[in-house]
């Protein structure tokens, strides 16, 4: 089996538009939530938070690839495009066909989906819709978009498994990779935010209702107060490459990823279950041929619901006990779906390479089912290397990560 | 209506949907070599002018035809005055 290496990542989140300015948002402990006049429009629904992310010089990349991007596709574009220049990444260094994308989203564009039928369903008229729209509102226009911007030839795939397809994504190109079938692939998430999104999350008893007046308190993981989750946007992209491929052209290594599984729990549509968690998360360490006593950290998945925070903290008590430091993000960066795998995963191996771990924003009392783990609740100095990192979905779908800075 | 503002309508879209700086939309120039679009491009086209100016146009045959930017301004002026008639 091939060894695979990260030697790009780049980022758009709700903290920046790029790795750097989101590392430093989290070095200062700034978050993103902020109340959405757009939302407090919507009737019926409750929660008027969002976690933004900032469109900027998206005219930097070239109309005819823009014109089929809706914001999702524009974001991971960017990301990419900062993956590639942190890679050094040069086709003429690759042979043909063997760069691949493979990325994913929780939907296509909401944005484009809406002004499609808010046009259509009046006037019943095709004739109205363009052509650019379709190609937004395709389940893979993160993927092919990706794919055409980096003129990549290489395998293809689009993980839509909703807040888990960005982690999928890697994953999966980890084991293409592991298994020689690539020597290298951009891989990722992207999200773009509607008020559809939210509304979803509303819906189903998920998103946060009681903050709209004090949004910095909002997303708070594992936290006896915490009443749901506020919707993100914005991209994460990783370069991963096979590691002799790495060190010949003398590209700069940042992590290597050890081990991977996602799964299904099969046994409730939305509420997460710690058996399967715990299941996936063990799988992962097996595929990485680690154990429990080698991980030093996990990136939680915890986007602050009511359920699903304490069947993590139940499934990480089971697997690595109860000194293993661990911490969500989404504190910080709200959820931005199915780009918070991947956006995470770079926040946590940038903050491992400086020596510290960042800490779950807004902690400040445990809940009850959330306790028999080691919380972080405020930044740690570390010299842990080897860390895991999860993602969950509804549909009862579990991905564990295991990776090595 | 004029001329003037059937060229005048054209240009923003050339300019609002395909990015095309002003002083390139000069009656001459070919909307594939000079302008860069292409065949996307133009179904985007058709569906701008069919909201602009309320016409259906997008059986037509003569859209086909189309070269130049001047062939357009004159293929809508067409359109529009067999619409008035």
């Amino acid at each position: 089996m091939k060894r695979v290496v990260i030697t790009g990542m780049g980022a758009v989140t709700p903290l920046g538009g790029s790795v750097s300015e989101t590392i430093q948002a989290l070095d200062d402990g700034r978050q993103a939530v902020r109340r959405s006049a757009e939302l407090e429009a919507c009737k019926g629904l409750r929660s008027w938070l969002a976690a933004p992310a900032e469109l900027k010089n998206e005219k930097l990349i070239p109309r005819q690839n823009r014109r089929s991007m809706s914001r999702m596709s524009i974001f991971a574009a960017q990301a990419a495009h900062e993956a590639a220049l942190q890679a050094g990444y040069d086709a003429r260094q690759f042979e043909a066909g063997r760069v691949g994308c493979v990325a994913g989203s929780t939907t296509p564009s909401p944005i484009t989906i809406h002004a499609i039928y808010e046009t259509f369903i009046p006037t019943r008229d095709f004739g109205l819709i363009q052509a650019m729209q379709f190609f937004q509102s395709m389940s893979h226009t993160v993927a092919m978009n990706l794919a055409q911007y980096l003129g990549l030839q290489g395998r293809f795939l689009s993980t839509n498994a909703a807040c888990a397809s960005g982690l999928q994504a890697i994953g999966t190109a980890y084991e293409l990779i592991r298994a020689g079938s690539q020597d290298a692939i951009f891989c990722g998430g992207a999200e773009e935010y509607h008020s559809t999104v939210t509304g979803v999350f509303d819906m189903l008893l998920a998103a946060s209702t009681k903050y709209n007046d004090s949004p910095d308190q909002a997303s708070r993981p594992f936290d006896a107060a915490r009443d749901g989750l506020v919707c993100g946007e914005g991209a994460g992209i990783l370069f991963l490459e096979e590691r002799e491929h790495a060190l010949a052209r003398g590209a700069t290594i940042y992590g290597e990823i050890l081990g991977f599984d996602t799964c299904s729990g099969g046994t409730h549509i939305s509420e997460s279950n710690r058996e399967c968690i715990a299941q996936c998360m063990r799988q992962a360490l097996l595929n990485a041929g680690c154990s429990a006593a080698d991980i030093g950290y996990v990136n939680a998945h915890a986007t602050a619901t009511l359920q699903g925070d304490g069947e993590e903290a139940a499934a990480l008590h089971a697997v690595l006990g109860d000194a293993v430091p661990v911490s969500s993000l989404k504190g910080h960066l709200g959820h931005t779906l199915g780009a918070s795998g991947p956006i995470e995963m770079i926040s946590t191996i940038e903050g491992l390479r400086k020596g510290r771990i960042y800490p779950t924003r807004n902690l400040t009392c445990v809940a009850e089912e959330c306790k028999g783990i080691r919380h972080v609740t405020k930044i740690e100095s570390s010299n842990v290397t080897c860390f895991i990192k999860n993602s969950f979905a509804f549909g009862g779908i579990n991905a564990s990560l295991v990776c090595r800075v | 209506m004029t001329r003037e503002e059937i060229v005048s309508i054209i240009n923003k879209v050339f300019e609002d949907s395909f990015e095309i700086e002003p002083e390139r939309l000069i009656p001459d120039a070919n909307i594939f070599l000079d302008l860069g679009l292409d065949s996307l491009d133009t179904v985007d086209l058709v569906v701008a002018i069919q909201k602009k100016f309320g016409v259906q146009v997008r059986d037509d045959e003569r859209v086909r035809g189309i070269r130049t930017l001047g062939d357009v301004y004159q293929f809508i002026e067409l359109i529009y005055n067999e619409k008035k008639e």
